[in-house]
């Protein structure tokens, strides 16, 4: 388990600057064990995801992990840095396989700061990589955050 | 190849409670240990009415929401064995609390045919899902884009 204890710190829009790097989150490497349990948790049961026999059969070379469990280890980083509720958009392409024992790195950058329907936004660019540096999804968000005044 | 003619097909509504329990487990299964997430007690004391959702829950409305979905697809005539997620999006509109119920309506927003240099084709595919909740106020919208390889 991962863990964040500035997580439900409030981050307020003047803390925030264009260009600013979001604090990366480093996961455990993968196993067979979270991918059984995120199928669960996910109601995604396609076997590819935790039947080996399966991976051997469509020639993926064992199990894969669910392409939104990463896109879920970029959520877990989204809402260590804004807070879940603050997020308007969140968008991710997935650009390879995550196979078990791969350590999955995510990292993000504020990309704008703008004004709309009377809130202070920011938006970003996030991606997820592995030990190699082989990006696994690359995506945007947007968030709505608190002023101080 | 994709159907053209599929495009602004909507499938039946399906209607799914938002459960704390839920986002708890869900939250553990991606190893997030923040307690907003696993008690009401903890949520309240950071200033949240009730349990949030966590980013990608909206994915879990839809599995679990509504479990006819491959089906559906199939019906439309994608090949749901040879599918490919291509990319997932969320906007968040409105807040949604563990109690609300949701109702989410499935559509083809859009859909194309590729072909390769070998000569073999790929389709395209996004569908949206809007979310409205119990007071019919549209909550949240997903897009889905999967890639079907023929």
């Amino acid at each position: 388990m991962t863990s964040n204890v500035q997580a439900t710190t409030k981050r307020y829009y003047e803390d925030v600057q264009v260009g600013d790097s979001i604090p990366q989150l480093v996961k455990d490497p993968m196993t067979h064990l979270r991918l059984v349990r995120y199928a669960g948790a996910s109601g995604d049961f396609n076997p590819l995801h935790t039947d080996p026999k399966v991976g051997e059969l469509i020639g993926t070379d064992g199990i894969i992990a669910h392409g939104m469990l990463i896109m879920g280890f970029v959520g877990q980083l989204l809402s260590d840095y804004v807070g879940p509720e603050s997020l308007r958009k969140f968008n991710v392409r997935f650009k390879g396989m995550t196979r078990l024992g791969d350590v999955i790195t995510c990292t993000g950058t504020v990309t704008e700061k703008y004004e709309r329907d009377g809130e202070g936004r920011i938006a970003g660019k996030v991606q997820a990589v592995d030990q190699n540096g082989d990006v696994k999804v690359a995506g945007t968000f947007v968030a709505a955050l608190l002023r101080r005044s | 190849m994709f159907d053209s003619s599929k495009v602004g097909h909507s499938f039946p509504p399906f209607s799914i409670d938002v459960e704390r329990c839920k986002i708890h487990e869900l939250a553990l299964a991606i190893g997030d240990d923040n307690p907003i997430y696993h008690s009401r007690g903890a949520a309240e004391a950071a200033n949240y009415k009730d349990v949030p959702l966590y980013p990608t829950s909206p994915t879990v409305f839809h599995f679990w929401g509504n479990t006819q979905m491959r089906q559906e697809l199939v019906e439309v005539g994608i090949d749901v064995m040879r599918i490919l997620h291509g990319e997932e999006e969320y906007e968040y509109l409105a807040p949604v609390y563990p109690g609300d119920t949701l109702t989410g309506v499935t559509s083809i927003l859009s859909g194309k045919s590729r072909r390769g240099r070998d000569g073999s084709s790929m389709d395209i595919v996004t569908t949206e899902t809007r979310y409205t909740n119990q007071y019919t106020q549209h909550v949240l919208s997903t897009r889905t884009t999967f890639v079907v390889r023929s």
